[in-house]
């Protein structure tokens, strides 16, 4: 079940990627947060969402600050200058929201999934030996965790 | 004609983008009303006269689901016509939706195009505002 999940998480990250925020992605390698390619003097923004249903878990989303910037901009067609944090924060967990309701309406089930509500977690939280994978994107790297309860 | 529209979504950016997509969809006359939630937009439309609701369905308070009951049984705003925008793309869900009245169904991500042939269908092809249709707003879906 867990690589299907993954695989449909992967095509509902590239779908979300290019209609919503016009970034072609590419997936690399699996590794630690801190290998995975990210500028580690910037911020990096996370959230998580919980899912539950014939399978329950999380997805967990790591993104530098820079790259949500310039997803917010060509999401909500705004200059960044005039993004908040709550415009940021807002990008980041919709577009969590997407990823995941998108790949799991991909999963035949005999029940439907039940989605919680995104939220913006720390990621220095998440554990150094967590392996995440990567997902490329012309500007920088960003990467997801997914977990099965 | 100028329609009232009340876009119901928990996100900001979200809100954003679908007014955004209806303008580039032909709709820039439209008024344009937001809540962040299906408590919100019931307050909301106790004020002001709504054509067309379109809600998302997770949300915190009152879900797009609950919002739809809600409106369907009652007499001033049973005629509403309501479109779930949502990424919950489950033939159940999606049935259960329209099972309690809803008007049509897009799922995220979505197209300026599918927004409008489904407004266009509910609300009819005069609601379609071809003036702006060659809007120069940068909006390149």
């Amino acid at each position: 079940m867990m690589k299907i999940l993954m695989t449909a998480m992967k095509t509902s990250i590239s779908e979300v990627m290019e209609t919503m925020f016009y970034l072609p992605v590419e997936f690399g390698e699996e590794a630690t947060l801190a290998q995975c390619g990210m500028d580690k003097n910037k911020p990096i923004m996370a959230s998580r969402l919980k899912f539950t249903g014939d399978v329950s878990g999380s997805l967990c989303i790591f993104i530098p600050k820079d790259l949500i910037g310039e997803m917010a901009e060509n999401f909500m067609g705004e200059a960044k200058g005039l993004l908040t944090d709550d415009h940021l924060s807002g990008t980041l967990t919709e577009m969590l929201n997407m990823v995941c309701g998108n790949a799991l309406s991909k999963i035949d089930t005999k029940v439907p999934f039940e989605l919680s509500i995104p939220k913006v977690i720390d990621e220095s939280k998440i554990q150094e030996k967590e392996i995440l994978t990567i997902v490329e994107t012309f500007e920088s790297n960003m990467a997801i965790l997914l977990k099965i309860d | 004609m100028s329609f009232s529209i009340l876009i119901v979504d928990d996100s900001l950016p979200m809100r954003s983008v679908i007014k955004r997509t209806f303008k580039a969809a032909g709709y820039g006359n439209a008024e344009f009303r937001e809540a962040a939630n299906g408590k919100e937009a019931l307050e909301l439309m106790k004020n002001d006269w709504i054509d067309i609701v379109i809600t998302d369905y997770n949300m915190p308070v009152m879900n797009g689901l609950e919002l739809i009951k809600i409106i369907k049984k009652d007499d001033l705003f049973k005629d509403i016509p309501i479109v779930v925008v949502s990424t919950e793309g489950n033939d159940v869900k999606i049935r259960e939706f329209m099972d309690n009245g809803a008007a049509g169904y897009i799922t995220k991500p979505f197209t300026p195009e599918t927004i409008r042939d489904l407004i266009n269908n509910i609300l009819g092809e005069a609601s379609y505002d071809e003036d702006l249709d060659d809007s120069d707003e940068d909006f390149d879906f």
